[in-house]
């Protein structure tokens, strides 16, 4: 049986100042070769378990292992074995892009040559040649975040942690990240360990996924058993004729649990054995039904986040 | 035939400790060439910035000091210079520090497998970097100005050092203390304008009431003030030794504080 890269028991952060219990008795593994995701609100204390994975700072009780070594014993043992890029900006802006680089992958232990190597491939992947030779002080917000990207990953190291890598990126560059994160992971097997309250971007990377919240850990599962956990119902969203909502909620009653969206929006919890049935139905009557259009929504990445938890905090934040 | 398997000149251990010294020295050095890259952008500032306060204040006594005494001029030129090494070193470096510290830089740095040691000596070897240039520059000018000669004694670069590091080690402790980077501005150029006229640096301890006499005590900049001007006029004397000794305190009080505030990760 393959050993667990992180073995996280009973693991308590309180702060000293204000004695704010970041994390409660969190209990977790994280397996090697995976893409976990830790998913929460602000302030849920995501950073703060993370901070405690990479020996940033000490628990107050409980026990992280790294391949079986304690974390808070051997710090030094376990940074060198894992990459950790946090929410601040990256700190060598003095040199250029592609010097910062380099200087961060000899600091990780590379050699010259392999630190080059290593920096140019990364520059070209993260489209990062037009500012190779710009002192990183120089470049935007953005394109900071990314040669901190660059960073973590220029090292050989078995783990990535990355704490909110997506932040402060537009669309297309976020999508680059996501995939230069997967392409890592499956072509040298890294395990991956993302932070982030962007659930809709994560569903499509991660493999397993930890809600936090209130410093709990509220569920770890794969994507689809948390999806499956949302509801045992089908759903299905029905466009009804302008004006005539009322006689297709009157229709649709009849065959699952009705919840009015908008003017004309209904959606229709059904049971999965009479799925098939309900739908036959909607493509035989739906005119008569007032029904003009339908579609088959399924449980999301982020159905499941609600569900365990988030849509309070999330509520209040948005 | 001789057997060709001898025994080693390095046991495992020592070869163990041997490659975690390379390692180190090697660390020390990158560390060394980020802060030097830091310095280097901005040396032009700094070397103007550092120099121009002290070289009016020198200007000024110059001027407005009818027949200066010889050890008048001679408190004036190396005050002058300490005045230059707490712009630099106390003011600039706790500055630089609180926002290096706001910003985060120094989780980036622990999160590398680098030791704190090695960190802590790449910032002071920046303060030293910051601070050499005008402290030199007010040295020469003072000369100019005054037309003095200073005895070239090998014991000026260890005074030289050393106060350059106590002065970083002052302003570190500062910029690590400080809540925000605003904060530990004033606090540095408080005691910049404190340190410079109000302490015995510029002038005798004699002609300061007694309780800025005891005030001035607690700073290295009395000691630097006075190891520097023996050092430059008369060379290394037993005040000197006194003063080097004083100040290899405060250095090590300064690598403590530092070692112990900068935001690292857990140890064992």
């Amino acid at each position: 049986m393959m050993r667990n890269l992180f073995e996280v028991r009973e693991l308590t952060k309180i702060y000293r100042k204000g004695g704010v219990r970041a994390n409660d008795r969190i209990c977790m593994d994280v397996r090697p070769g995976e893409i976990l995701g830790i998913l929460g609100p602000n302030g849920a204390g995501k950073s703060t378990l993370i901070k405690q994975m990479t020996a940033m700072i000490a628990p107050t009780s409980g026990t992280i292992r790294y391949l079986g070594r304690n974390v808070t014993a051997e710090p030094l043992e376990v940074v060198r074995r894992l990459s950790y890029c946090a929410q601040d900006p990256y700190a060598i802006t003095s040199l250029t892009t592609r010097d910062a680089l380099v200087y961060t992958g000899r600091l990780r232990g590379m050699s010259p040559s392999d630190a080059r190597a290593r920096a140019c491939a990364l520059i070209a992947r993260l489209q990062l040649e037009e500012v190779a030779h710009t002192r990183v002080g120089r470049l935007s917000g953005g394109q900071v975040k990314l040669v901190g990207i660059a960073a973590a990953l220029v090292g050989r190291v078995e783990a990535l942690i990355l704490d909110e890598p997506t932040n402060a990126l537009d669309p297309a560059k976020r999508r680059l990240v996501w995939d230069v994160i997967v392409q890592r992971n499956r072509e040298e097997g890294t395990t991956v360990i993302l932070v982030t309250h962007n659930v809709l971007e994560a569903e499509g990377v991660v493999d397993r996924v930890a809600v936090i919240d209130y410093g709990r850990l509220l569920g770890l599962d794969s994507v689809g058993r948390l999806k499956d956990m949302v509801d045992e119902r089908l759903r299905i969203e029905v466009t009804c004729t302008f004006g005539r909502r009322c006689v297709a909620e009157r229709a649709l009653k009849g065959m699952g649990f009705v919840e009015v969206l908008g003017e004309n929006r209904l959606r229709l919890y059904v049971d999965r054995d009479r799925a098939g049935r309900v739908l036959d139905q909607l493509v035989a009557n739906g005119e008569e039904m007032a029904c003009e259009e339908y579609k088959v929504i399924p449980p999301s990445l982020e159905d499941a986040y609600f569900l365990l938890g988030g849509k309070e905090r999330i509520g209040h934040a948005g | 035939m001789r057997d060709k398997v001898s025994s080693p000149v390095f046991t495992e251990e020592e070869r163990v400790g041997l490659r975690r010294g390379v390692q180190r020295l090697r660390e020390v050095w990158i560390l060394l060439s980020i802060q030097f890259a830091e310095v280097r952008e901005e040396w032009h500032w700094i070397v103007l910035m550092a120099s121009l306060f002290p070289f009016t204040t020198l200007l000024f006594f110059r001027f407005f000091v009818p027949d200066p005494s010889a050890e008048m001029i001679q408190r004036m030129v190396t005050g002058n210079m300490v005045f230059a090494l707490t712009i630099m070193g106390v003011n600039t470096m706790a500055q630089e520090i609180a926002r290096q510290r706001e910003k985060g830089h120094f989780t980036f740095y622990a999160s590398l497998p680098i030791s704190r040691l090695s960190f802590v000596l790449a910032i002071f070897a920046r303060g030293f970097l910051t601070c050499l240039p005008s402290v030199l520059i007010l040295g020469v000018l003072g000369q100019l100005v005054f037309g003095l000669a200073f005895t070239l004694n090998p014991g000026i670069v260890p005074v030289v050092l050393l106060s350059l590091l106590a002065c970083t080690a002052l302003g570190s402790i500062i910029g690590f203390v400080s809540p925000s980077p605003a904060t530990a501005s004033l606090m540095g150029q408080l005691l910049m304008m404190f340190i410079s006229f109000l302490t015995p640096v510029m002038v005798t301890p004699e002609m300061l009431p007694a309780v800025l006499r005891w005030i001035g005590s607690i700073f290295p900049t009395t000691y630097i003030a006075e190891a520097l001007r023996i050092v430059l006029f008369q060379g290394w004397t037993p005040q000197v030794t006194q003063n080097a000794l004083l100040l290899t305190v405060y250095v090590a009080i300064g690598f403590y504080v530092v070692a112990r505030r900068v935001d690292w990760r857990v140890e064992a």
